[in-house]
């Protein structure tokens, strides 16, 4: 069967060579499956010939895990489409949609109740018709990259500032369909298939059925995005979340809707003191039960901010810090009633002044237009270091940003932080620190100038990894292993343990050819 | 120096627009301060933070504009003034009439308020206020000095500015770029509950439903119309280019 689906790599298509990890690899054909069906003639033309085939979606993670390394690229981004809505047994909204949807887009219809049903089921219209009388509704994963989608969300167990409260996109997935290497698919529907122990038995929908043995390690009791999701007697939706496209694609994603808060606040509270902010965090986190996010922006982020804002007429709108203010953390308060909304934030304010700050020092956004106005300085903070590291890179090709992107357990918080600031002041390095301090997760970003310092800042990165292992925690918490991370993930685990999940990409993948390179070396069993 | 603030309660300037039985529906829309609003009450502060005194908010319409008052409060006000007009009817005659009529009745220096709302776009209240009154007005300021008995706003004028010296008192309106509005602290909000907010009906400022009646009518409402949709040429690239060329010409007429 000749496929027109599949196309060779022209120059049209160089920009599906890369993602925002900004390496760039090699293929030798694209495809962009609209459909199911689509992925599954793909596969079946491409695995029995050998062929590497790397899953895209937007191209937005920062691990590499979208670039390609040879053979065939399978972008999924035009299979955007919302197939059904339905009623839990909990009374929550849950809806279908092919994995190349964006968030944005997903956003989007579900804040205008504006689906095209038109190929929908009966059921799924009469439920959207409810949908569309209920309160208003939302999804609430929420990284900073809003044109991400939600296949390499799923595929990356992705979080965001929220996450604090509502965790990642895994609490809200609740049914996958998978294609695997063969041509079968996998329906796998929350609380229906469980592992025994660590073993698990699966079936496709052709009626095939395996085991699998899943690795014996433990996961770090930390936020997590290192390896595969693993457990006594879990899930089986659990495994693939989280699994970088190794095992199979995902195509179809089933995910649970929140009714909205009616109260969303935003508010910033400023330091002049960077330890008095990270105090304040970590007596806030115990202290307060309806904080969706709290964010950390360390004095050098405030220092880029300041410097936007004067530079760049599209920063212009930023608010004025004034320099003596050192630190900042970013709290979004998401309750039902008003009185309890300002219950909390006299909570908060005292919770402010204990830790050494000034009740002068904070701003609260209680409309829309505010809080985007808030939520503009949070994301301008990893939008700006961006910039200026693609601005160094022309000078020095040699040099990308380095990120951390690691937790550790509740008590080290006040360990890592003065671990980054210590070592990071020693070695003379530009930086800047922020990111998820509610989730012991902080963005640790090296801004090398040069070559040799960017290779000063690799070496840095690794010490913090092996240290940070040793503290209980994970090497990548939210971005993900990729094929950037993957030396990170040996140290977490040893080596034995990532053998163990290769044997298990193997059961699904025994030529190792699905995105081959994302988490470690896949085994090649037979070819 | 005692100043008071003219505030209107509109829209949030990202909520979308709906028509429900021939009005603008208000259903599941948050309404803010007025953007130009916000930026009289932030100068006000600033004057006093400088000069000392008082500054009050004063709006007209129902209970609703507590929210936007209370938030002007937590920006640092220290009291709010709300007539209720007892009516939807509200035109700019209407809204004129009724805070000239509570305004005189307070002691001032200094009137701020912003050029004009972002809803109904008129910029009329403050000169009809202005007016009734019979004081001073100086529109579309871009900063304010203010001193003994006299304030000095430098106003935006088609290609220029114009600098114009008021004897006080007086009303200035504030165009954008005056400052930059401060968010409340916690601490601010927090205070904004124990301020005081005077509720008055149009009798407790001598005034009746004749009085105020409005003198325009609103005939129809209705929303631009939509953008028409784009159209997507789906193909091979030297297929689809050759089509957007003869649909350009010949459908678009622009080339």
């Amino acid at each position: 069967m000749k496929n027109n689906l599949i196309k060779p790599i022209t120059q049209e298509f160089s920009e599906y060579l890369k993602d925002e990890s900004r390496i760039t690899g090699a293929a030798e054909s694209i495809s962009f499956p609209r459909t199911r069906e689509d992925v599954v003639t793909i596969m079946k033309e491409l695995y029995p010939k050998g062929i590497h085939v790397t899953v895209q979606g937007a191209r937005t993670g920062v691990t590499a895990g979208a670039v390609p390394k040879g053979g065939h690229i399978m972008n999924l981004s035009r299979m955007d489409g919302i197939s059904a809505i339905r009623k839990d047994n909990k009374g929550s909204f849950c809806i279908t949609v092919q994995a190349g949807i964006t968030l944005s887009g997903l956003r989007k219809q579900i804040k205008d109740r504006n689906f095209d049903v038109l190929k929908w089921s009966t059921e799924s219209r009469i439920t959207f018709e409810e949908f569309c009388k209920a309160p208003e509704h939302f999804f609430s994963p929420d990284p900073t990259e809003t044109s991400a989608t939600l296949g390499g969300m799923a595929a990356c167990n992705a979080s965001g500032a929220c996450s604090f409260l509502y965790g990642p996109i895994r609490r809200h997935i609740t049914a996958l369909k998978i294609v695997l290497c063969s041509g079968h698919t996998l329906t796998i529907r929350r609380g229906e298939t469980f592992a025994s122990g660590r073993k698990l038995d699966l079936i496709t929908d052709q009626g095939h059925s395996f085991t699998v043995y899943l690795p014996a390690y433990e996961m770090p009791k930390t936020k997590n995005a290192s390896g595969y999701y693993v457990e006594n007697d879990m899930d089986a939706i659990d495994l693939f979340i989280g699994s970088q496209g190794t095992l199979g694609i995902i195509t179809d994603i089933e995910v649970g809707l929140m009714p909205f808060p009616r109260i969303v606040w935003g508010i910033c509270c400023l330091f002049e003191n960077e330890r008095d902010a990270v105090v304040f965090a970590a007596v806030l986190r115990e202290q307060l039960t309806n904080i969706a996010a709290i964010e950390f922006f360390d004095r050098d982020s405030l220092a880029i901010l300041r410097t936007q804002k004067k530079e760049n007429p599209a920063f212009a709108r930023l608010r004025i810090i004034e320099e003596r203010l050192n630190a900042a953390v970013y709290i979004e308060l998401h309750c039902d009633q008003e009185n309890l909304a300002i219950e909390s934030l006299a909570k908060i304010n005292q919770l402010m002044i204990e830790s050494g700050g000034s009740e002068k020092d904070s701003w609260v956004a209680r409309n829309n237009t505010n809080r985007d106005s808030l939520l503009f300085f949070r994301h301008a903070v990893p939008e700006s270091v961006n910039m200026l590291i693609d601005r160094r890179k022309k000078e020095d090709p040699s040099i990308t940003k380095l990120g951390a992107d690691m937790s550790v357990p509740g008590h080290r918080l006040h360990h890592v932080m003065s671990m980054y600031r210590s070592m990071l002041d020693e070695s003379g390095l530009q930086s800047a620190i922020w990111g998820h301090i509610g989730d012991n997760h902080l963005h640790v970003n090296i801004l090398p100038h040069n070559e040799e310092e960017y290779k000063k800042g690799q070496a840095l990165v690794a010490l913090w990894a092996a240290e940070i292992t040793k503290l209980g925690g994970s090497v990548s918490a939210e971005h993900g292993i990729g094929k950037l991370k993957t030396v990170f993930l040996t140290m977490m685990y040893g080596q034995d343990h990532v053998n163990e999940m290769a044997a298990l990409k193997a059961v699904f993948d025994p030529k190792g050819l699905l995105c081959a390179g994302n988490m470690f070396v896949p085994l090649v069993a037979e070819r | 120096m005692k100043i008071l603030v003219l505030l209107k309660q509109t829209f949030d300037t990202e909520a979308k627009i709906t028509i429900e039985g021939g009005k603008i529906s208000r259903s599941g829309v948050s309404m803010i301060i007025n953007p130009y609003d916000e930026f009289a009450v932030e100068e006000a502060l600033k004057i006093k933070e400088s000069l000392g005194g008082e500054v009050t908010v004063v709006s007209t319409g129902d209970d609703g504009v507590q929210d936007a008052l209370r938030q002007a409060l937590a920006m640092g006000a220290d009291k709010a003034v709300l007539i209720n007009p007892g009516t939807d009817d509200v035109d700019e005659f209407t809204a004129a009439t009724v805070l000239a009529k509570a305004v005189s009745g307070m002691e001032y220096d200094l009137i701020l308020a912003g050029w004009r709302a972002v809803d109904d776009g008129s910029a009329q209240v403050a000169g009809r206020v202005a007016e009734i009154l019979g004081i001073p007005i100086a529109k579309l300021a871009s900063k304010i000095d203010v001193e003994a008995g006299k304030a000095t706003a430098t106003c935006e004028i088609e290609g220029g500015t114009e600098v114009i010296e008021l004897p006080l008192p007086a009303i200035i309106t504030a165009q954008k770029g005056l400052n930059e509005p401060r968010y409340p602290s916690m601490k601010g909000i927090m205070q904004a509950k124990k301020k005081p907010m005077e509720k008055k009906g149009l009798g407790d400022i001598g005034l009746d439903a004749g009085a105020v009646a409005a003198k325009v009518k609103v005939l129809s409402v209705a929303l631009p119309a939509a953008r028409a949709a784009g159209k997507v040429f789906d193909g091979e690239p030297a297929d689809t280019s050759a089509a957007v060329v003869k649909a350009l010409r010949e459908e678009a007429k622009v080339i």
